[in-house]
């Protein structure tokens, strides 16, 4: 690229340089650089071009010792190019060897590595982890049925009790009540006995009386008699 | 006649730039083939720090996890998270390959980005991370292929071939070619992000050398974790896809 370019400005000054940069730029493995400077150079050549139509060969002739110029300016900034060159020419990113192989077998030990002593160990551990917290949490169910149960049990005692107590409690109120009513009819029977015998006395004290006043009036009549009838 | 102190400025911009060195490697010879010593030492590094922190942080799990062993179980939990949604039920013995494809992608993106290599001078090349070589790219994305055959196989047997003509015969050839694309584009799409990446933080600190490289490093740690989740889900979503009935 550069080469034709730097051709078609045929002046001695440039064919120098020409052959020079042929030496210092071997086959190019760095196109980059030459087709930077070759497009600039492009360009500022069609520039003049266009603006200078009148006398377009004779504007062409009095440029061209100005690039040269600059064309050997470029050739000083790139001069400094041969090393980087010789860098560059053996650039190679799609080069594969050993390193391939190598990697893989490296790839390949790091995961029975890390399977030993991350993966399979962590993983067991935190399984087993899982597993110990879902029998505990499973445990915490059991016991929450045996609460059930106690509770109930405990349900079933206080109704026994209560059922125990009202028992008591009514025969004891049964008890009472016959006590009561035995010591009643007891009290009832002895009052009414005495009144009976109140009421004999009574009855006797009534006979004896009137027997005694049958008796004094029989002696009040002769009396009443003997008083009204004096006489006799 | 401005345009060329411009374009010298160009240049010298661009012979700065090129300080990055593309392509560039330190060369062991090993019984008369080549290896990249860089990719493999840094690779070591990458391995040493993974079984490292795996050691420290694994060697005496507790019921109640401390930060280390917390930090593990939850990478953990990830990764069988990630197993599980692209296989299914069988992911279980699939967790180390994907658990150590996502680990070892991971650590060596971000070593590139976060770990200091340019302090060590090579004489030659320079100490990037591993994944920024395409050797290591294929070497990881080869085993992958190898991995959805297998599971293809041990499954189905001789039959898993027949998803080769489902679901027609016709798409023989371009099932054959996906064998061929899926290593390719795994190996290629994280070689590119990730060189691409190295390239654009060291293009952009050689122009400003502060505070503008930033988000861009902070994007490169962004995309260098998505590259290590998108090879290991598509290394599962292959394997899964090859141990499922073919209807």
């Amino acid at each position: 690229m550069a080469s034709t370019v730097m051709a078609s400005s045929s002046s001695s000054a440039t064919s120098q340089f020409l052959s020079n940069g042929r030496r210092t730029c071997p086959p190019s493995p760095l196109p980059l650089i030459p087709k930077v400077v070759v497009a600039a150079a492009k360009s500022d050549f069609r520039r003049t071009a266009t603006t200078t139509k009148t006398s377009l060969p004779r504007r062409l002739l009095d440029s061209l010792p100005q690039k040269a110029a600059a064309i050997a300016a470029v050739a000083a900034a790139v001069s400094p190019l041969p090393a980087l060159a010789e860098q560059m020419e053996k650039a190679a990113l799609f080069d594969f060897n050993l390193t391939l192989p190598a990697i893989a077998v490296e790839f390949l030990l790091l995961m029975v590595a890390l399977d030993k002593l991350y993966f399979t160990p962590l993983g067991k551990f935190m399984d087993g982890r899982d597993s110990a917290i879902r029998a505990k949490l499973g445990d915490v169910k059991d016991t929450s049925e045996e609460v059930k149960q106690l509770e109930e049990q405990a349900a079933a005692v206080m109704r026994a009790a209560r059922a125990e107590i009202s028992a008591a409690l009514n025969e004891m109120k049964k008890e009472t009540s016959a006590e009561l009513e035995q010591k009643l009819a007891e009290g009832r029977k002895r009052v009414e006995a005495e009144l009976a015998e109140a009421l004999q006395n009574l009855e006797k004290q009534k006979e004896d009386t009137i027997k005694a006043l049958d008796s004094q009036i029989a002696a009040l009549g002769d009396e009443i008699v003997k008083k009204v009838l004096p006489i006799a | 006649m401005n345009v060329i102190p411009c374009s010298i400025k160009t240049l010298k911009g661009l012979y700065d730039i090129s300080g990055v060195e593309v392509g560039q490697h330190f060369y062991w010879q090993i019984g008369g083939l080549q290896i990249h010593a860089q990719v493999l030492i840094t690779s070591w590094v990458v391995i040493a720090i993974l079984l490292g922190s795996v050691i420290i942080a694994v060697r005496n799990p507790q019921t109640i996890p401390t930060d280390g062993q917390n930090f593990f179980e939850y990478v953990l939990e990830f990764i069988r998270d990630l197993s599980k949604t692209q296989i299914g039920e069988e992911y279980g013995p699939w967790v180390p390959f994907i658990g150590t494809m996502f680990l070892f992608i991971f650590v060596s993106n971000w070593s590139g980005a976060l770990l200091p290599w340019k302090i060590i001078q090579l004489p030659h090349g320079e100490l990037a991370a591993p994944t920024n070589d395409i050797n290591t790219t294929v070497a990881l994305a080869l085993p992958t292929s190898a991995a959805y055959f297998y599971a293809g196989l041990t499954k189905k047997g001789l039959g898993y071939f027949g998803k080769y003509i489902q679901p027609t015969p016709i798409l023989l050839p371009i099932n054959i070619l996906e064998d061929f694309t899926k290593p390719l584009s795994l190996s290629f799409r994280l070689f590119g992000n990730i060189l691409a990446d190295e390239l654009v933080v060291v293009v952009l600190v050689s122009l400003v050398p502060s505070v503008v490289p930033i988000p861009v490093m902070l994007l490169g740690l962004f995309t260098s974790g998505i590259q290590a989740l998108i090879f290991a889900t598509l290394a599962a979503a292959y394997i899964g896809e090859s141990m499922e009935g073919h209807h």
